[in-house]
């Protein structure tokens, strides 16, 4: 007789088929965000969503979704509307990501390269971190040009220079005096590539050794070369923890990062209802839900609030709040297409 | 006993396939046996008539009972046997609710069914009305119809 293989490794689980074809399920807990949009959608009620509020709360070991292996029929349908690919589906080892009968959700986070200056803002702000900016800052010494000079004759080796360079530039070989070189040290030297000029060291030398000067600021900018400015780099968005909720693209002062998401929807909280227990906020992949600051010590916070900019409408939140003071409305899914209408009439479910 | 059932059901099936125009070299490739045998067969040699009775009476049972009990004697060579002495013919219709998950293609002994577009498709050639694979459907889409009948 033809069963399922369940294989579980901590809070991953794996169930598989092999006969005409080699079908597998593979479930990885750490990605998954608990909103449950497979359980609604599985057709032969085989997943059930843990109590995600206790879990992500109290960060016990079980895992957000279990699947009956003896109910679930391999039909691949929660992978697809997995909206942050917590559920795999393989046919003969080749994800049906990859195959055109299968349909795909539609979402997209992408940084341009070309526009990006690499200010980290998206880097800071994604609630997965899932971002990360690699970035060459330019040559400090190559955005100022001077010349400086330490009069080795005239200088005292107090030390005084080496201690103000806010750059250490100044560098002193310090020695103990013999009675054959009575001086405390036995050379000064200036890291070109380090100084910016600043003249502190001319300035603060109690017996003006120090000649420098600034060219950058007499000449301006003229024999500095400008693509010697920029700040070069890359970024890199790790799509298998990505959410695609738009926080990035919000963020980016340049409009660098685009960021396509698959659901349209509408989320609304009943201030009268909300007790403000924050379970929301702790679900919230998206960073979509908090707290206002308390505007008075000892004041009970307000409700909670949102920004539906970074909303992907998952409905993680409606699904943990325990008095039910969440609505999140699904109003549009983007999707590839499908001939079948049975998997078209189960991702249309999804609309509220 | 087994083994003249086996001998009784492949007599059936090479007269069956030699009425239907195949040559006896091609009969032979089919049920994978020697020519000859295929030629003693038909012959009426080697074989008892009772073996060839009890053969035509379980090729006359239900066909889930015929399937199964072919595919036990036989295993995968069940599969032309049954459709070649099956009295009966069908046509399963898949209903829109099919999810595609391939359960009935897994399940089904006479390897009729096939997976398009997210939709399990029956070849009626091969089909043989045993219904194990409307018991295993999970969404009840799989509609089995005999179409004709020279029982």
């Amino acid at each position: 007789m033809i069963s399922n293989t369940k294989e579980v490794k901590a809070l991953d689980f794996e169930i598989s088929r092999s006969a005409e074809e080699k079908r597998e399920l593979l479930y990885k807990d750490d990605i998954c965000i608990g909103c449950g949009i497979c359980e609604k959608t599985c057709p032969v009620d085989a997943i059930e969503l843990g109590s995600i509020g206790a879990i992500v709360r109290t960060g016990a070991d079980v895992p957000k979704i279990v699947c009956d292996e003896d109910k679930c029929v391999l039909c691949g349908m929660c992978s697809v509307v997995c909206p942050v690919d917590a559920l795999e589906f393989k046919i003969d080892d080749e994800s049906i990501k990859d195959m055109d009968e299968y349909p795909q959700l539609i979402n997209s986070a992408e940084i341009n390269d070309d526009t990006c200056i690499y200010c980290k803002a998206c880097e800071t702000a994604c609630p997965r971190d899932s971002i990360t900016i690699a970035r060459d800052l330019p040559d400090r010494s190559k955005l100022v040009t001077g010349e400086i000079e330490i009069d080795k004759e005239t200088c005292i080796d107090c030390g005084i220079c080496e201690e103000m360079c806010p750059a250490d530039a100044i560098t002193m070989e310090h020695k103990l005096p013999t009675p054959d070189d009575p001086t405390v040290s036995s050379d000064i030297i200036v890291d070109k590539d380090k100084c910016v000029y600043c003249l502190i060291c001319k300035k603060s030398c109690p017996v003006s050794a120090i000649k420098a000067a600034c060219r950058t600021c007499s000449y301006g900018e003229y024999d500095l070369n400008p693509e010697d400015y920029k700040t070069t780099g890359s970024s890199f968005i790790d799509h298998e923890t990505c959410v695609k909720c738009g926080w990035c693209q919000e963020i980016c002062p340049v409009d660098a990062a685009t960021v396509v998401k698959t659901f349209d929807g509408e989320l609304s909280i009943d201030q009268d209802t909300c007790q403000a227990c924050g379970a929301c906020v702790d679900i919230c992949p998206c960073n979509v839900l908090s707290f206002p600051e308390s505007t008075k010590a000892g004041k009970r916070p307000e409700k909670v609030m949102s920004d539906e900019n970074y909303c992907i409408y998952c409905g993680a939140c409606e699904s943990v709040c325990p008095v039910k003071a969440i609505d999140v409305k699904r109003t549009g899914i983007k999707h590839t297409p499908t001939k079948s209408k049975s998997w078209e009439k189960q991702i249309e479910s999804l609309k509220t | 006993m087994p083994k003249h059932i086996v001998s009784g059901l492949k007599y059936l099936t090479a007269v069956e396939l030699i009425r239907e125009g195949y040559s006896q070299k091609e009969v032979a490739k089919i049920l994978e046996m020697d020519r000859s045998t295929v030629s003693h067969y038909l012959n009426g040699r080697n074989l008892s008539w009772n073996s060839i009775e009890i053969a035509k009476k379980i090729t006359e049972v239900c066909p889930k009972d015929f399937l199964i009990l072919a595919y036990a004697l036989m295993q995968d060579k069940a599969r032309i046997v049954v459709k070649t002495c099956s009295v009966r013919d069908y046509k399963g219709i898949i209903k829109e609710s099919c999810i595609g998950c391939g359960l009935c293609a897994d399940i089904c002994l006479m390897k009729a069914i096939v997976l398009n577009d997210l939709k399990a498709q029956i070849d009626s050639d091969w089909c043989c009305g045993c219904l194990i694979c409307g018991e295993s459907c999970p969404t009840n889409s799989i509609e089995i119809l005999e179409v004709k009948n020279d029982f």
